[in-house]
């Protein structure tokens, strides 16, 4: 039987992932070999050539520190000048380095990676597990995206796809596939919000979910908002406390510091767990007589909460964004879904409880309901009578740059895709041979303060003098969120021919070198 | 499976030919006059009907250019009439004249809207500026002072029907106070 047949879901996240399949009707995280379900979204390089993937890689971290990459997805899509990207050169112990046009890479030893290649390897080792679970070949998939990922970060998640020898048959919103999975077979009406605070990225959306439609009123989030910050604000306080008792700063070695973030994941963790966390590293640093130093202190409950306090309050300014966008309040929703291991946190739980006036349903794995989505989305697509249809919106304001800096704006934020809108430009010279415009995705009026997804460039029309020839550009957005762009000439009719500038992305040769090298790649099987 | 009727190929790709001739109203297959709940109703319907994912599975090829093209446009449809200003503003163009060049509501639509709403509230400094102090005494109950500041603001702007509209207001809340 042709392998055409069958597709599976995967939720690449920050700091973990996981993958599905529709097996027997139902939605089914398949475990690796080992039994584990969710998978450190960690990538490690070992001397040999070959690469470790998943919590394996993990361990890896500290021993391996400057060859192995964690939490590539905060690097996604992104420009190398960009906040982000500075922020990750301080606190990452593997090297970023630029790349061609503004572009993010990631150097290991001597080979440069980009970073849709290494999300790639990820999904392949997603792709291994599916494979050596059902013992066939798949090529399909449906990947998951943080609803408010831009184009730029959709276009590079789907590039990973293409690098690791998968056919992405759509890029699809985690709050949305996580309402897919929540309502699967339930055959209700109800409006529900979907808070999804994962390793990396915050979501809130709101939608309408019904017997045959799902509908995504509004969504709205934070890109730079995760677990992660959480992890960080411990480490800030184990080091500065560390720092008044020992005169040591922790934070100034790269391998102390992995440690120390080590040391805070694991008190989150136990501080929602148990209230309380003990927190205790052998052998963090020397001091300078060479003497090894210990790292013991305890996580309060109440010290946890005030640490993190305004991380949370910063999710619920997006959630009133979002109802806003609804034009809704919170008693119009009948029920509140949590999504991502960091709401598993009480501080978060209560939070929510206390801003949406009700308790957040229980019975839902916040670790594996987004890939169950992405399965039950997989293979909706391929089924040829499918009844359910999702109706799903574009996160930001579609704009183009105007004079002076400035952008108008074409498309609202929260319009349903797929969707479509054309402008028309003139020529402004005799003779003018191009017309180049820049596309930009946000909220501001300012350039500088919006993403940009690239200088389109619209040549092969007629020749005439100014403001003679009218060129029609349709900005479409198709059901991926990705943002396409073309031109004809009105007169004539005629399509204009295009080339894209300033854009981060990889151009197809690129991705199909890639895609070799990926090929290429053994994935070493380490021990659980 | 839709694509194997051979009836629906034909009329989808037939519909997707004469988009541009249809406005929104008979894209979502209603009557101008239709209620909020009926126009979300026409866009479940059609959305059932043209929603590309219900075709992902056919080969690529006419019908599912037609589709989409046919869906982008129940979107477009859908975002301007769920909005009751939106809505009056298009069916104001559909109706007017300019007919042929209206039936896509596009940012020059949206320039008009502003500049209408922009126009309601008063184009002249002095008028904008007496007709907002009259807003706010009528909102206070000063309906005496708020008929004052109408009456300045419609020296500055004799034109502006919605000035005459909010004095005869504020004249009416006047008497009865007394």
């Amino acid at each position: 039987m042709a392998n055409d047949d069958i597709a599976i879901g995967i939720d690449l996240g920050t700091s973990y992932s996981c993958v599905a399949l529709m097996e027997n009707g139902a939605p089914t995280v398949i475990p690796n070999e080992w039994g584990e379900r969710v998978h450190a979204s960690v990538v490690s390089f070992l001397e040999d050539g070959t690469v470790l993937v998943g919590n394996s890689a993990k361990r890896n971290i500290i021993t391996n520190a400057e060859c192995t990459v964690y939490s590539a997805k905060r690097l996604i899509g992104r420009f190398y000048f960009s906040d982000e990207v500075k922020k990750a050169q301080a606190v990452m112990p593997y090297k970023i380095v630029e790349g061609p046009n503004n572009g993010v890479r990631v150097q290991v030893r001597d080979a440069i990676y980009s970073v849709p290649e290494i999300s790639a390897l990820v999904l392949k080792e997603m792709k291994a597990i599916v494979e050596s679970y059902l013992g066939r070949e798949v090529t399909k998939a449906v990947v998951t995206v943080p609803a408010y990922f831009n184009d730029n970060q959709r276009q590079a998640t789907k590039d990973a796809g293409k690098i690791a020898g998968l056919d992405v048959i759509r890029i699809i919103n985690e709050p949305t596939a996580a309402s897919l999975a929540f309502g699967f077979g339930k055959n209700t009406q109800q409006r529900i919000a979907v808070f999804d605070l994962g390793g990396g990225t915050f979501d809130i959306s709101i939608l309408d979910i019904g017997k045959d439609v799902f509908q995504v009123l509004s969504t709205a989030g934070d890109t730079y908002l995760g677990g992660d910050d959480f992890d960080d604000r411990i480490m800030t306080w184990l080091a500065e406390r560390f720092l008044g008792k020992t005169g040591i700063d922790l934070r100034l070695n790269k391998y102390c510091l992995q440690m120390l973030k080590e040391a805070a994941e694991r008190g989150k963790i136990d501080v929602g767990h148990d209230g309380t966390a003990s927190i205790n590293v052998e052998g963090i640093c020397q001091d300078p007589n060479g003497c090894v130093m210990n790292l013991a202190d305890t996580l309060s409950d109440a010290e946890f909460n005030q640490l993190t306090m305004d991380l949370v309050q910063r999710t619920f300014k997006v959630c009133d964004e979002a109802l806003q966008s609804a034009r809704l309040t919170v008693a119009d929703l009948d029920a509140v879904i949590l999504v991502g291991g960091p709401t598993r946190l009480p501080v978060i739980r209560q939070g929510v409880k206390h801003y949406f006036g009700k308790e957040p349903m229980v019975g839902i794995d916040p670790d594996e309901v987004v890939a169950m989505g992405a399965a039950i989305q997989a293979a909706a697509l391929l089924e040829q009578k499918s009844d359910q249809i999702l109706i799903d919106v574009t996160p930001l304001s579609l704009r183009v740059g105007t004079v002076g800096g400035y952008t108008e704006k074409m498309l609202d934020k929260n319009t349903p895709v797929p969707i479509e809108r054309s402008k028309t430009f003139t020529t402004n010279r005799d003779g003018q041979e191009k017309v180049k415009i820049r596309v930009y995705q946000g909220e501001s009026n300012q350039a500088s303060e919006c993403a940009l997804l690239g200088e389109f460039e619209f040549s092969g029309f007629r020749i005439a003098y100014r403001g003679e020839v009218q060129i029609e550009v349709t900005f479409e957005i198709d059901a991926n969120g990705i943002v396409h762009v073309s031109a004809t000439d009105q007169e004539t009719g005629q399509k204009a021919s295009m080339t894209i500038n300033l854009s981060s992305g990889l151009s197809d040769t690129d991705i199909a070198e890639s895609a070799r090298k990926n090929a290429d790649v053994s994935l070493a099987r380490g021990a659980a | 499976m839709p694509g194997v009727d051979p009836v629906f190929d034909i009329e989808t790709q037939a519909l997707a030919g004469v988009l541009d001739q249809l406005d929104y109203f008979q894209i979502l297959k209603l009557e101008q006059t239709a209620s909020p709940a009926e126009i979300k109703a026409a866009y479940f319907r059609e959305s059932r009907t043209y929603h590309p994912d219900r075709f992902f599975a056919l080969p690529d090829g006419d019908l599912k250019r037609a589709v989409g093209r046919i869906y982008r446009r129940i979107n477009e449809a859908w975002v301007c009439l769920r909005d009751d200003e939106k809505r009056e503003k298009y069916l104001a163009d559909i109706n007017g004249q300019d007919r042929d060049r209206k039936l896509r509501y596009t940012e020059s639509s949206e320039e008009e809207l502003k500049r209408d709403r922009d126009a309601l509230l008063g184009t002249t400094p002095q008028g904008r500026a007496m007709f907002q102090a009259g807003l706010l005494d009528l909102d206070a109950g000063r309906y005496a002072q708020a008929a004052q500041n109408f009456r300045m603001a419609r020296m500055y702007e004799p034109q502006n029907v919605y000035f005459q509209e909010k004095l005869e207001e504020a004249t009416r809340l006047a008497s009865g106070k007394k």
